[in-house]
């Protein structure tokens, strides 16, 4: 069973991420648009994944399927 | 101090400019401007009104011009084949600017009033024609039917010769055998009168007569087959043709008076065959030279509507144009003495530059050699706010303006909604499949974006077709959340192995799944997917995320607050409203989304005690604060923790309700020790100065104007300060709470679009899957049909609506409550542009 590593790993892949793009955006008329965006899809992906990755890690109940009787 | 590009963070710096145009130069550097689209000009004579303006008279003759193109437009549209008409882009342009403008002008104020002339005279020979070919053919009509009664009655006395022996017989036969002999017609003695009525009165027409001439009438009537057309309004009347015959001049009076009382036509018939063939031939030739002229005219008209067509719409753009640049030089002040123009605007700093150099090409087009001059001036005024935004964030710009404009240089809710909004929509409406449609949706309109851009769409496609750029994003983000939530048409995917394994079936009715080790990496298990007890852990899930993303996204928010008070250099509000807000947000809830994420990470099966309810936790933690009971517990040293985060929180809010006010408190008696008196006396004063200064202020650079009518400042009434304090207190700590449990609307609207998918699909598509026979392939067809438009119609469209609304709702209300002013009025150039 994993643990909460995978967590705090892609969390640092992440904020690399973030990182570049607020470092490596070309400067033009869209700069700021462009590096806001990109930071902030990244955060909000990485937050969306890390909760769905959390609620399965310890689950406190287990899926239950009822048969159907024929 | 301008940085090198523009930034969407907050407005863009604006300069309030003064123009000095000398007249002859006015009308054609207000043309550019126009074109440029970057000016918006202040008014200069507020205090005249629109009939004392220096060019009205230019604006009452481009409005009659404006008056004519529409007359023709509606001419145009109404024809019933439709008229080209060719669109602007495809038109040659007339010059309206330069040494030739006025020519121009002038010889299109001619063009249109010989249009008009020769248009109406058209019109009105049309209708004379049309009513005159009307009243020939209802004669044609009266001459043919009263020729197929006459032979009526020929044909029957020549039957009723053969009984005249009869003694009542009627008196009409006597004179036939008298005539019989003398000639080959019949010539009867008895008068009539003949004409046109219409259908419905007949039968009252044939009462009235029969009472007032007690019955001593012949009629007969019959109906005009076609209707007739009225040309103007288009309306069809049926009429009949109606005979009378009567005996006696005094009859025929009444005859003829009740006829026109009723409003019958008549028409002059003779009794004599051959003068009725006579006329007959006539009436025909006439109506046939009638109608040749009648189509002439008509072909006339619509050739001259087709010219008409072919320039209409550079007429329109050039009326439009001409009366903007009038309006707009309408605001100008003129300067007598020095025969020029004084124009006051806004203009983005960053475009001066460009302004200059469409000045330039303006003098130069026209031909003068003295070019405006464009000097900035200091002011305190607050200067409207511009966003410079491009196709892409337009539309993001739109939404967040609509709940009011940023103040003047402050931070810009707008490019942060470019993500933040299609995310939380995305999380209310996760489905691969559903965000697959709606993304494809708008990267066809994205493809054929040049192509709509320019023709007319109606008002919903128009809508769409803005927010395309919203909608390529909000697609994009739901196919993520979908594979988050593993939902696609409401089945699942099985990308990666599950992490539950289900026992063989048995005896059992209840099949409970085993963890094998796996865990999916990427979103909720399969497994979960048609389970029974599915919802309750995916409730779970989804509830506890809601406020997780929550308290993220207003802390984000808040954190906005900084930015805008280091600009308007106020950092005691850094202090006393930022931190206790903060503070007070995560001590509470900032806590509870610790707990969740630590509860989570506990393996609760290990663990010495069962899974504390993190509910009755937080309920706890307010109601007996310091003790928590052993049992319960999430963490050792729980309760003393959360007794600091308690008093931490109860420390704030005092902090909010004093720290501001006090602070201005102190500002304040700084100020009265020093011995300075308040502003509000002199203002009235520094108004006069300012025609003054204007007009002096060609060659001075940085002239200082003040208007002296509207206080700047808000006035340093220290109860004011107070009351605004106490809401802003008592607003945030409720909405903490509110807000909050507002976003478990993330929660509740994508439970609502899961279980709406999963309906759908068991009642269309699952009983007709794996057909056997060709029924079953019809019934498959028919199905798919159903679940297919359902689900564009349901599913994306209401449901995509409704988590459109919601996620707007929660940038408006929850995240621009933490730090938007809104308090700016928006940009209005001067552009020839339309929207």
């Amino acid at each position: 069973m994993a643990g909460v590593l995978p967590v705090f790993f892609i969390l640092a892949i992440v904020i690399a991420l973030m990182t570049c793009a607020a470092v490596f955006t070309p400067k033009g008329p869209q700069q700021v648009v462009i590096r806001t965006a990109i930071m902030l899809t990244l955060a909000s992906c990485y937050l969306m994944w890390m909760v769905t990755y959390l609620a399965q890690l310890h689950p406190l109940i287990s899926p239950i399927r009822t048969v159907e009787a024929e | 101090m301008t940085s090198e590009y523009p930034s969407l963070f907050t407005s863009e710096q604006m300069s309030l400019v003064q123009l000095f145009v000398p007249t002859e130069v006015a009308h054609d550097t207000v043309a550019e401007l126009g074109e440029l689209g970057n000016v918006q000009f202040k008014d200069l004579n507020p205090s005249v009104n629109p009939f004392q303006r220096s060019f009205v008279g230019e604006i009452r003759r481009i409005d009659e011009m404006n008056r004519r193109v529409r007359f023709f437009s509606s001419q145009i549209e109404k024809e019933k084949d439709v008229i080209p008409i060719r669109p602007l882009y495809d038109s040659a342009p007339l010059i309206t600017v330069g040494p030739r403008a006025a020519q121009t002008i002038d010889e299109l104020d001619v063009t249109l009033a010989e249009h008009e002339s020769r248009l109406i005279r058209m019109n009105e020979s049309y209708q004379t024609l049309s009513e005159r070919t009307k009243e020939l053919v209802e004669a044609r009509h009266v001459l043919r039917e009263t020729a197929v009664f006459f032979d009526k009655a020929q044909v029957q006395h020549s039957d009723i010769r053969s009984s005249f022996d009869d003694s009542s017989a009627p008196l009409l036969q006597h004179d036939d055998r008298e005539n019989q002999y003398s000639s080959a017609s019949i010539q009867f003695d008895l008068e009539f009168v003949a004409g046109t009525l219409d259908r419905a009165r007949v039968p009252t027409f044939e009462r009235v007569l029969w009472r007032v001439l007690r019955g001593n009438l012949y009629m007969n009537h019959t109906d005009i087959a076609e209707p007739f057309v009225d040309p103007l309004t288009g309306s069809e009347t049926r009429k009949n043709v109606f005979i009378i015959f009567a005996h006696g001049d005094a009859l025929l009076a009444k005859i003829r008076k009740v006829a026109e009382s009723m409003g019958a036509t008549l028409y002059p018939i003779d009794a004599n065959a051959d003068k009725r063939a006579d006329s007959l031939r006539e009436v025909s030739v006439r109506l046939e030279d009638l109608e040749t002229v009648l189509y002439n005219t008509g072909s006339n008209r619509r050739s001259e509507l087709v010219k008409i067509g072919e320039s209409l719409r550079s007429w329109q753009d050039v009326v439009r144009k001409e009366k903007m640049i009038y309006e707009a030089l309408n605001l100008f002040n003129y300067d007598v003495r020095r025969k020029t123009l004084i124009a006051e605007g806004w203009v983005p700093t960053r475009d001066i530059p460009e302004i200059q150099l469409t000045l330039r090409r303006a003098t130069e087009h026209s031909g003068t050699s003295i070019p405006p001059i464009l000097h900035e001036l200091h002011t305190t005024k607050t200067p409207p706010t511009f966003h410079r935004t491009n196709k892409f964030t337009e539309g993001y710009q739109a939404i967040m303006d609509s709940y009011g404009i940023s103040t003047y240089q402050e931070v810009n809710p707008g490019l942060f909604a470019v993500i933040t909004f299609p995310f939380l929509f995305a999380i209310m409406f996760g489905d691969i499949g559903h965000g697959c449609i709606i993304f494809f949706a708008a990267l066809y309109m994205i493809m054929v974006e040049k192509k709509w851009a320019k023709s007319d769409l109606d008002e919903i496609t128009g809508q769409f077709f803005f927010g395309r750029y919203i909608i390529l994003l909000m697609g994009l983000f739901s196919m993520y959340t979908g594979l988050m939530y593993n939902d696609i048409f409401s089945r699942s995917l099985h990308l990666w192995h599950s992490g539950w394994d289900f026992p063989a079936e048995g005896n059992s009715t209840s099949l409970h799944a085993v963890q094998n080790g796996h865990m999916y990496p990427f979103g909720l298990d399969p497994g979960w997917h048609g389970a029974a007890n599915g919802l309750v852990f995916t409730n779970s899930y989804k509830m506890k995320m809601s406020v997780v993303l929550g308290v993220i996204h207003m802390t984000f928010a808040l954190c906005l607050q900084v930015p805008n008070h280091i600009r308007f250099k106020r950092p005691i509000d850094i202090y006393v409203n930022f931190i206790p807000q903060i503070v007070f947000l995560h001590s509470i809830f900032g806590y509870l989304v610790i707990c969740i994420l630590y509860k989570w990470s506990v393996d609760w099966s290990k663990s010495a005690v069962g899974p504390p309810s993190l509910l009755n936790m937080l309920i706890a933690m307010f109601l007996s604060p310091g003790s928590v009971d052993p049992e319960t517990q999430l963490y050792p040293g729980q309760g003393p923790v959360q007794l600091v985060l308690l008093l931490m929180a109860a420390v704030c809010v005092p902090i909010l309700l004093i720290g501001k006010p006090y602070f201005v408190w102190r500002e304040m008696q700084k100020h009265e020790g020093a011995g300075y008196v308040g502003l509000s006396h002199g203002d009235q004063d520094t108004g006069l100065l300012d025609d003054e200064e204007a007009a002096n202020g060609n060659g001075h650079s940085g002239a200082v104007v003040e208007d002296g009518e509207e206080p700047e400042h808000e006035e340093h009434d220290f109860s004011e300060v107070v009351i605004h304090q106490v809401i802003h207190t008592i607003e945030f700590c409720l909405g903490c709470i509110s807000h909050t449990a507002s976003y478990l609307r993330l929660w509740a609207l994508s439970l609502a679009h899961a279980q709406l998918s999963e309906v759908l699909w068991t009642m269309t598509l699952e009983p007709v899957l794996g057909p056997t026979s060709l029924f079953g392939w019809i019934a498959l067809a028919i199905g798919g049909f159903f679940w297919f438009s359902l689900t564009v119609g349901i599913l994306c469209l209401m449901e995509g609506l409704s988590a459109f609304l919601h996620a707007l709702r929660l940038h408006w209300v929850e995240a621009n409550s933490k730090h938007f002013e809104g308090t700016g009025y928006a940009f209005v150039p001067l552009t020839f542009a339309e929207n």
